[in-house]
């Protein structure tokens, strides 16, 4: 269903989440207190491999106020261990240490206290007997036979390796007139939230049922939670209405909230665990991808690009987290918005001895765009020619879609030319490269960047089937529910927590468009697991699409009733009617009004028509759209929808201190239909600043010996006011075929090409000196090291 | 990460004496900065606790310090160990003192050191200043330990 003219949708509306928000009023985690409630805190290992020979916590029991300390034996006999979507059994997880350590900060044992402050002290009363291990800490090293395994009983440290070959692509390598090999590595940063992750779980004897709240952003949490802990499902109920602080993938927090919930069933009382910045940035989910990517491009000498292939290899950390399928998603917009006909894509993920890798905005999308966009430019540099030009000849066409990949995704719909044009109406091209060269005579480094990429939208899950063939999962669900009160007043409930998406303004904006009702009229609940239908919670950049979807489809089904009501009512047929302004108009100028309706329903069952039930209420469970199919051949169509961004960026650095100064920044973004801009906006604004972060901040980092070096924010830099620039957003929309209001994915905006586009700009600023930076984040002392070296031809010395 | 740390003192005693006092678990938990504990294993081991600052952190540290290639009174070898709140830490130091004239000794210290944890996660710019400042102290306390003595 498309409309041309919406009342509430598209608008410059505000968020209805905004108020409780500025107001100082939202419920988080850490807010909920329960009587009789016990805190815990955590040991960690401070050793990057060793077998535990003895954990003496004998002085610490004794402390006033400990209750009780936790080790991982004690969990080994109690719980199975923590899924891992692969097919690798003898690589367990469990929320503490089982026999040995894997990773500097790993959770060792945890004391359960009347207070946090006494769990804390009694830590320090903790000894630990280690047997320290080689540990190995480089992918590359990892897959050697000669590493030690971090999971012996495993056999190696490979926990993902899989080749793909979509397309004629040793062909069309042999036919092109020119091949060019390049390495590039994204560094593990991550989205690190200013909220770190909490939960607290209540075991209720009596009852038989566990109460969690958690800042979670995980799909099928309670499922999770449920299946390690031995309970039946409805035995856990995840409370849904607790404000998320910040998330963008990484509050997984399902190992914590294992060992609170355990422990809380163990001691029958309420358990509140709120994880300290160290223990979030060492141990906690807090870490994203750490990639290498080995790739070949070919092409011919007008610029055509034909075939890639690229190796991407993946530093998982020391256990298997969510790190192996963020090689998978990128399959499905792998050669990003280019018509590049073959492809040979081999992921291999490897475990080492860091800290877990957890899903982080984009799920593997923003380190494979940069690695494409790097190809991009270095092929036009090769060939000599602007890498604008290059892009705009390797386009996928407005006229070509829907287009379909070699990996197997169609894409939807784009017209990236366009979106193009209209960036360089704000910004001009030409102009900023005048500007560039203007900067240079002064003496001054500068460079243009720029990058084009995609967003896939509507998470599906069918890179799991991809990846692991013994997974059969061919649906990623969301749903929705509808009820209009005897009052006439409009209740939406929805069935995830919200980590500043805007999933009430969503629901409410769309139920109120369908059935012309203000959306502040309108009243989201975020109600508990058990009174939830299906869902996958808000990953995949999905929630506008499935969610907003949902809604859609559940008020068309209230508005079908208040229709069949009508025709009963007045006798005529459906096409004599109008529904609108909450109304229902006949032809002949009869009007069934909003109260009329909810007197019907509510109150005479005999005014209905016959077999009608009472009330006024629906729910929606929707598939995701052009979803449902296993792969077949090693392809799979992934996404309903793919976003586009451009982004067009001016840096300049002195060649000596190479402070980098951001003179302008605009990105062209086309997300379809929009449903709430300012949510959009702000997405994109946050996802360029956390792009910049990457490309030239954050990262976490250890030193030689397996020791996290950025532990806290003295250490691990993230960009501030000061270093993100005004950034210009420029919207287009072409609608999706595939959603209710043409919608598509926005939650990822950003952050999928602004570390493209960064790479680019200070790459074009080197490119005079013939120098360059392959790896990210960029840091600019060593840029101007670089620099100093190629000046005093390479003799310059620290 | 790794800490190296080498330096000299002159202290207005005798080798003799000054060797007394820093194999003397009671002065050295005098002059050890944030020492709570030192006792005497044996001879030649010693056991230790300390509660020590470093910048934004601070916490406690157990450990154990071992004595060899023992040549009294100018030469021994130090091997430290532990782990604390704070962190792990080993190390190992070689102490060389000479006579100077007759009333004055210099101690000479060279001493390789690794760091793991919170101290070395958060601690690590100022970790280097720190461990040359309480040193530093450490050598205050045993002078004014001899002015005292006086």
């Amino acid at each position: 269903m498309k409309r041309e003219k919406f009342k509430f949708l598209s608008k410059d509306r505000v968020p209805s989440e905004n108020s409780r928000f500025v107001s100082g009023k939202g419920n988080f985690v850490a807010d909920i207190d329960r009587p009789n409630m016990l805190h815990v805190a955590i040991l960690p290992c401070h050793e990057p491999a060793a077998i535990i020979k003895k954990i003496d916590f004998s002085k610490a029991l004794e402390l006033k106020g400990v209750v009780d300390i936790v080790t991982g034996d004690e969990l080994l006999n109690a719980i199975k261990p923590l899924l891992n979507g692969l097919d690798t059994p003898h690589v367990k997880r469990y929320p503490l240490a089982i026999k040995r350590v894997r990773y500097a900060g790993e959770w060792v044992c945890a004391v359960v206290a009347n207070s946090r402050a006494v769990a804390e002290d009694a830590l320090e009363k903790i000894s630990l007997e280690l047997i320290k291990q080689e540990f190995v800490l480089d992918a590359e090293e990892a897959l050697s036979d000669k590493s030690p395994n971090v999971h012996p009983d495993h056999g190696s440290n490979i926990l993902l390796e899989k080749k793909f070959i979509w397309g004629e692509v040793e062909k069309d390598f042999d036919k092109s007139d020119h091949i060019l090999n390049y390495t590039v590595k994204w560094g593990r940063n991550s989205t690190v939230p200013i909220e770190t992750f909490g939960v607290v779980a209540e075991w209720n004897n009596i009852e038989s049922i566990l109460d969690v709240w958690a800042s979670i952003q995980m799909p099928k949490f309670s499922d999770h939670i449920a299946t390690v802990l031995g309970l039946k499902g409805n035995d856990v109920r995840v409370h849904f209405d607790v404000d998320v602080g910040g998330s963008y993938g990484v509050k997984r927090g399902i190992k914590h909230t294992i060992l609170a919930s355990y422990i809380s069933r163990k001691l029958n009382r309420p358990i509140k665990f709120i994880e300290d910045r160290l223990e979030n940035m060492r141990a906690g989910d807090a870490h994203g991808p750490e990639r290498k990517f080995n790739v070949s491009l070919a092409f011919d000498n007008n610029g055509k690009i034909n075939s890639m292939k690229m190796r991407a290899l993946d530093n998982a950390g020391a256990y298997a987290g969510r790190a192996p399928f963020q090689l998978g998603k990128p399959i499905g917009a792998i050669v990003g918005p280019y018509k590049i006909s073959s492809v040979e894509y081999e992921a291999i993920s490897v475990t080492t001895n860091k800290a877990v890798q957890e899903a982080v905005r984009g799920f593997g999308q923003a380190p494979t765009n940069y690695a494409l966009e790097t190809g991009v430019d270095k092929v036009a540099s090769y060939l000599k020619v602007d890498k604008l030009d290059l892009r705009k000849l390797n386009f996928i066409k407005a006229s070509e879609f829907p287009y379909t990949i070699p990996s197997g995704s169609e894409y939807d719909s784009g017209d990236y030319l366009t979106v193009l044009e209209k960036v360089f109406k704000e910004t001009n091209y030409k102009d900023l490269i005048n500007k560039r060269d203007k900067l240079r005579k002064k003496g001054i480094m500068a460079g243009v960047g720029i990058a084009s990429c995609l967003e896939p939208s509507g998470g599906n899950s069918s890179f799991e089937p991809l990846l692991n063939e013994k997974n059969k999962t061919t649906t990623w669900m969301e749903s929705c529910q509808i009820n209009v009160d005897a009052l006439g007043d409009i209740i939406v409930k929805i069935h995830t927590t919200s980590s500043g998406q805007g999933h009430e303004t969503l629901v409410s904006t769309i139920v109120g468009e369908i059935l012309e009702v203000s959306p502040e009229k309108i009243r989201v609940s975020r109600p508990n697991s058990l009174e939830s239908l299906p869902g996958n919670s808000p990953v995949g950049s999905r929630m506008a699409i499935m969610l907003g979807g949902a809604a859609a489809r559940a008020a068309d089904k209230i508005k079908s009733k208040i229709m069949e009501i009508a025709k009963f009512k007045f006798g005529v047929s459906k096409d004599n009617l109008i529904y609108k302004n909450a109304s229902v108009i006949s032809n002949d100028g009869n009007v069934l009004t909003w109260q009329q309706i909810i007197d019907l329903c509510h109150r005479q069952i005999n005014e209905l028509p016959s077999g009608m039930d009472p009330g006024l209420a629906s729910f929606d469970i929707m598939q995701v759209p052009t979803g449902g199919k296993l792969p077949k051949n090693n392809k799979v169509h992934m996404y309903p929808c793919y976003s586009f961004e451009f982004h067009l960026v001016l840096i300049t650095f002195d060649p000596v201190i190479c402070k980098p100064n951001i003179l302008s920044y605009t990105v062209g973004h086309d997300c379809g239909t929009v449903i709430n801009p300012s949510i959009v906006t702000g997405m994109t604004y946050g996802g360029v600043a956390h792009g910049i972060g990457a490309a030239l901040f954050e990262e976490f980092v250890y030193d030689e010996n397996g020791q996290l070096m950025t532990q806290s924010f003295l250490d691990y830099l993230m960009p501030s006011s000061n270093e993100i620039p005004e950034i210009k957003i420029v919207k287009h929309c072409t609608p999706s075929p595939h959603t209710y209001f043409g919608q598509k994915g926005s939650g990822e905006s950003g952050y999928l090409g602004a570390p493209a586009a960064i790479s680019s700009a200070i790459n074009d600023a080197l490119n005079p000196l013939k120098l360059e930076v392959s790896s990210l984040p960029i840091r600019m002392h060593f840029v101007s090291d670089l620099i100093a070296s190629h000046e005093n031809n390479g003799k310059f010395k620290k | 990460m790794k800490v190296e740390l080498s330096g000299s003192e002159l202290i207005e005693v005798k080798p003799e004496d000054l060797w007394k006092a820093i194999i003397d678990p009671e002065v050295l938990k005098k002059c050890i900065p944030g020492c709570k504990d030192v006792i005497a294993v044996s001879h030649e081991e010693y056991s230790m606790k300390l509660n020590l600052k470093v910048g934004a952190v601070g916490g406690s540290f157990e450990g154990k310090i071992k004595l060899s290639n023992l040549e009294p009174p100018n030469k021994c070898t130090l091997d430290v160990s532990g782990s604390g709140s704070l962190g792990t830490g080993s190390g190992i130091a070689k102490i060389n003192i000479s006579k100077n004239n007759e009333l004055n000794s210099i101690i000479e210290y060279e001493s390789l050191g690794e760091v793991g944890g919170l101290v070395a996660g958060v601690g690590q710019r100022i970790l280097y200043g720190v461990a040359k400042h309480l040193i530093k102290k450490f050598f205050s306390e045993i002078k004014n330990h001899f002015l005292n003595d006086k």
